[in-house]
């Protein structure tokens, strides 16, 4: 919107000085609009961290707001770490989330592949019947799914929460659609040569699908970590929570008691989200922006 | 021989893929439609044609979740929409790197509803709460309950809930929004300016029109998501959408009816008419989108269904 104001030839020197001050000005200004939406994002989390951080909050909270702990101290930390088995929370989520995110790759590239350059009686049955259950939201299956769970005795375990996710339309269609992209005759030099199906799909096929790849682990991730209404169907006991379930449970349970307890669990739960997400924010934001897809 | 020999492989990609698609997701779905179809008799599942669906017709709590749900998303899009567009725009016009905002807006959607609700329910806390504490440092009185007024209200349950979800949502909604502004040819602007528009009437006549398919793209999948609204609320108030149902919503509804009230085939019935709400959503937005792909390359190239926003799989899932 702005650069459009560069660049017209022939203005008065002292007319084009006084337009880049006015340009300055409304740089600041927004730059300053910005800003205190920023605040306004970061103020709770701010308040999150200081209160987790005050011993005192657990006997009584102060009436004016507080940002900053009168007595910093790890001590609700302590009580968080051996209040709830937390460490455990977050071996579960990680193993959840890196066994689908793995099967859900390999998975999406491997059918993509095949539906994308494969010529069998059937493809495109079998591809519009991944595409249709795109229509199909999770909550609508999630009473069955559940019950077939408990059919496969597999209720209550952490495989309950990977084996439904390890194939998904999306990815499907989204590998699918990237692959086909991938000129044919690349693909037919490498049959020439002798290669195989799955040479091709491992030398030729996958190395050409990193951003793509890259930005369907990002959203698997973060749909995984996050998810809370499956878990919740899926596990009911506690070595089996995962951090957000966990989360969710222990802020329930001591609502309004021991509220330092309650927000540093809360700052141990999100702590790692933050951490990678700061350091992956480029390839996060661009995914995002790629596929319209959040987490 | 040759040609079964050629094919193998290809089967051999997809049919063990297809085999786990088959179980988890299209096994499923189909079942949840049969239970909707059936009572439980003893020990079976008889035939019961639309009864299910007879019984959500006069459910008072039914109809007041839907009215929720609802209300929930109509407030929440009103909001956000205007918002993530100002803030799409000022950061358009940044003449430097704006991606530590981007970060920063985007970092609730992150840490996850679930996280969020937790804290924001000790920021609406009506005594201590950090919002309260800062009204009352403002000269507030009285201070509004929040969480602990059901009523509807600008200052009740439902109002904190939707500063909740604005809260968690602006962030994505900006930076599709974002993405739409940058996808604008510069030259439509460099004609306004020579025609000697100024900056509103450029963003009147240009901006707003050009930024059509992406409203309309963030409106139908943002009415999918309130649809499917559950974690953060559930986090507030449990399953019965604390205070007083006034925050319960048609997919919690239909959790409590399941493993609450322990009523599968009425909570499938739920799910079937969720499922035919959020099917005409998508159907009204495959159809947009198809339309929008012959003006957007962005679009055309990757294909209509990578702009659903609503993760189709699990949240989908599978």
């Amino acid at each position: 919107m702005t650069r459009r104001s560069n660049g017209t030839r022939g203005r008065v020197a002292s007319l084009r000085a006084s337009r880049r001050g006015m340009e300055r000005l409304r740089q600041l200004a927004i730059l300053a609009i910005l800003s205190i939406g920023a605040i306004a994002m970061i103020l709770p989390f701010e308040w999150m961290i200081a209160t987790s951080l005050s011993r005192a909050a657990n006997v009584g909270m102060p009436l004016y707001p507080r940002f900053w702990p009168p007595d910093p101290s790890f001590f609700n930390y302590m009580v968080a770490l051996t209040n709830l088995p937390i460490l455990r929370f977050y071996l579960n989520s990680v193993i959840v989330v890196g066994a689908t995110t793995v099967g859900y790759l390999f998975f999406s590239s491997l059918t993509g592949y095949a539906f994308a350059k494969g010529r069998f009686p059937g493809r495109n049955i079998l591809f519009i019947a991944f595409l249709v259950t795109l229509l199909v939201p999770f909550e609508m299956r999630m009473i069955p799914l559940y019950s077939l769970m408990r059919d496969l005795h597999l209720n209550n375990t952490l495989a309950a929460l990977i084996v439904p996710f390890l194939v998904g339309g999306f990815g499907t269609f989204l590998m699918r659609q990237y692959i086909t992209t991938i000129p044919d005759d690349l693909v037919d030099a490498a049959r020439l040569d002798g290669a195989g199906e799955f040479a091709i799909y491992r030398h030729v096929i996958l190395p050409l699908c990193g951003p793509v790849l890259a930005a369907l682990a990002v959203i698997n991730i973060i749909w995984r970590w996050n998810d809370v209404v499956w878990p919740l169907l899926a596990v009911s006991d506690r070595s089996n929570y995962t951090v957000t379930l966990g989360l969710a449970f222990a802020a329930r349970g001591s609502q309004g008691i021991y509220v330092g307890v309650a927000l540093a669990t809360a700052v141990l739960a999100v702590l790692p989200v933050v951490v990678i997400y700061i350091i992956l924010q480029r390839h996060i934001v661009r995914g995002i922006t790629l596929t319209g897809i959040k987490g | 021989m040759t040609r079964v020999r050629r094919y193998l492989p290809w089967y051999a990609f997809v049919l063990p893929p297809f085999a786990l698609f088959l179980l988890f997701v299209i096994y499923p779905t189909l079942e949840a439609f049969g239970l909707s179809f059936s009572r439980q008799v003893g020990a079976e599942q008889r035939f019961a044609g639309l009864y299910q669906y007879s019984r959500l017709v006069g459910d008072n709590v039914f109809v007041s979740a839907l009215f929720n749900t609802v209300l929930l998303g109509v407030a929440f899009l009103v909001i956000v929409i205007p918002l993530s567009v100002v803030l799409a725009s000022l950061i358009n016009s940044l003449a430097r790197r704006s991606t530590i905002f981007k970060v920063i807006y985007f970092l609730p959607q992150v840490t996850s509803a679930v996280a969020v609700a937790v804290v924001f329910n000790y920021v609406f806390q009506p005594d201590w709460g950090m919002l309260n504490t800062l009204l009352r440092s403002a000269g507030v009185d009285p201070l509004p309950l929040w969480l602990a007024d059901p009523r509807i209200s600008l200052t009740g349950s439902r109002a904190a809930a939707t500063i909740l979800a604005v809260y968690v949502g602006l962030g994505y909604f900006m930076l599709i929004v974002l993405a739409g502004l940058q996808s604008i040819s510069v030259e439509l602007y460099d004609a306004a300016a020579i025609d000697g528009a100024g900056h509103f009437q450029a963003w009147r006549y240009i901006t707003l029109p050009s930024l059509r398919p992406t409203f309309v793209f963030l409106l139908i999948t943002g009415s999918i998501d309130a649809m499917a609204r559950f974690s953060d609320l559930w986090t507030l108030g449990g399953p019965g959408g604390t205070p007083a149902r006034s925050l319960q919503t048609i997919v919690m509804y239909m959790y409590q009816t399941a493993f609450v009230g322990f009523d599968f085939n009425l909570a499938a019935a739920i799910a079937v008419v969720f499922f035919l709400i959020v099917f005409g959503l998508t159907l009204v937005s495959f159809r947009r989108l198809l339309a929008d792909g012959v003006r957007r390359r962005r679009v055309a190239a990757l294909g209509p269904g990578l702009i659903t926003d609503r993760d189709p799989d699990m949240e989908a899932g599978a």
